[in-house]
């Protein structure tokens, strides 16, 4: 069956929410038993004390990465039929900035705040009702920020339209790029604070 | 813990799979922080309901008369928790707890949890998505607003992980 199912309409639209419900407790679980519902473990990482939320988010993408590329090139998954994420560069980059302050601060992102609640942290909830806060304000003063929420527009933008190389090697420089981060982020964690200090 | 966390490579193996399954069978990548945004959305909804159903930025969800919480990234987040919690009570980890660096109280703790909370609310909105639904999703994309996005992530939280030292160290 060729992907995505439910575009080529081999499943219906419930049944691909009955699948984002399933995809999502596989992804829950994972969170959790990676240690994600821990903030102290996600907010080491800005110390370099843990790298492990690097090295999980490294290994997702490589992993996310070959499966999405991979698919397409033995023809399993239609790309003309799949939504490619846009990029809006100045809003990410200032919105990426503004988002790692709130993670250090708050000891969490959103998704792992939310497995985080549910396995009883107490600070998980917080948060998430910070978070429900955060997007209001954005939402209700959108005037505001509006103009610079659409600026810098470039489109669909990838790593293989940017550096015009194929998108095999490009894929290949990411697989690079998450080895030698994660390898050289551990290497600093051992560095700084020890081969045990967890 | 009453039992051993992953290897961090198979977690990410894991959470890399979860999101191929989410391409291949959707069409799209997978996400947390739109169904909070949607939450809030209709929460607010209840209160004020013409200013939000009006809202430029909101009043999208409700659209045709549609209900914001019938949304893709709404039922993975029903997900997320159910996997969470049967995965805390199989391994025995379920417990109400704050958790924080030795140098803060729960109080503190909580109270920075909120502030960061609001910030990353703002924040996951203006760069349109989060730590999954932007920086994973769109680094397997190899979108470049992703990877800038989620270098910055790294940047900010460097910048200001000195500030709140105490609450962690």
């Amino acid at each position: 069956m060729i992907g995505p199912l439910v575009k080529n309409g081999m499943i219906s639209g419930t049944v691909n929410m009955i699948f984002a419900v399933l995809i999502g407790i596989l992804f829950g679980w994972a969170l959790h038993r990676s240690g994600f519902s821990n903030s102290k473990k996600i907010a080491s990482a800005f110390y370099l004390k843990d790298v492990d939320v690097p090295v999980v988010m490294f290994t997702a993408i490589v992993t996310g990465a070959l499966g999405l590329w991979g698919m397409a090139l033995i023809g399993l998954i239609d790309l003309s039929k799949f939504y490619f994420l846009p990029t809006y560069l100045a809003p990410q980059m200032v919105g990426g900035f503004i988002f790692g302050v709130g993670m250090v601060v708050g000891g969490f992102c959103p998704g792992t705040s939310l497995v985080a609640s549910f396995v009883g942290k107490i600070d998980g909830m917080v948060f998430l009702a910070g978070f429900l806060i955060g997007s209001l304000l954005f939402g209700d003063l959108f005037p505001v920020w509006k103009d610079f929420y659409n600026a810098d527009f470039r489109g669909v933008f990838r790593i293989d339209q940017w550096l015009n190389i194929n998108l095999g090697l490009s894929v290949f420089l990411v697989v690079l790029i998450a080895v030698l981060g994660s390898l050289g982020l551990r290497k600093l964690q051992f560095r700084f604070w020890g081969q045990n200090d967890k | 813990m009453s039992k051993k966390l992953w290897n961090p490579i198979f977690g990410g193996v894991m959470i890399g799979i979860a999101m191929i399954l989410t391409f291949y069978t959707a069409g799209r990548g997978f996400g947390a922080s739109g169904a909070f945004t949607r939450l809030a959305a209709w929460i607010q909804d209840f209160i004020f309901p013409s200013f939000t159903e009006n809202s430029q930025y909101f009043g999208k969800y409700f659209l045709n008369g549609h209900h914001p919480l019938n949304n893709y990234l709404v039922f993975m987040a029903i997900g997320l928790m159910i996997g969470a919690f049967a995965a805390s009570k199989i391994a025995g980890d379920f417990k109400f707890e704050v958790l924080r660096g030795p140098q803060v109280g729960n109080k503190a703790r909580l109270i920075f949890a909120l502030f960061g909370g609001i910030i990353v609310g703002f924040a996951a909105r203006l760069a349109r998505g989060c730590t999954s639904g932007q920086a994973l999703v769109g680094g397997a994309e190899l979108s470049i607003g992703s990877w800038v996005f989620m270098i910055f992530i790294f940047v900010g939280g460097f910048a200001a992980a000195y500030f709140v030292r105490r609450e962690w160290l």
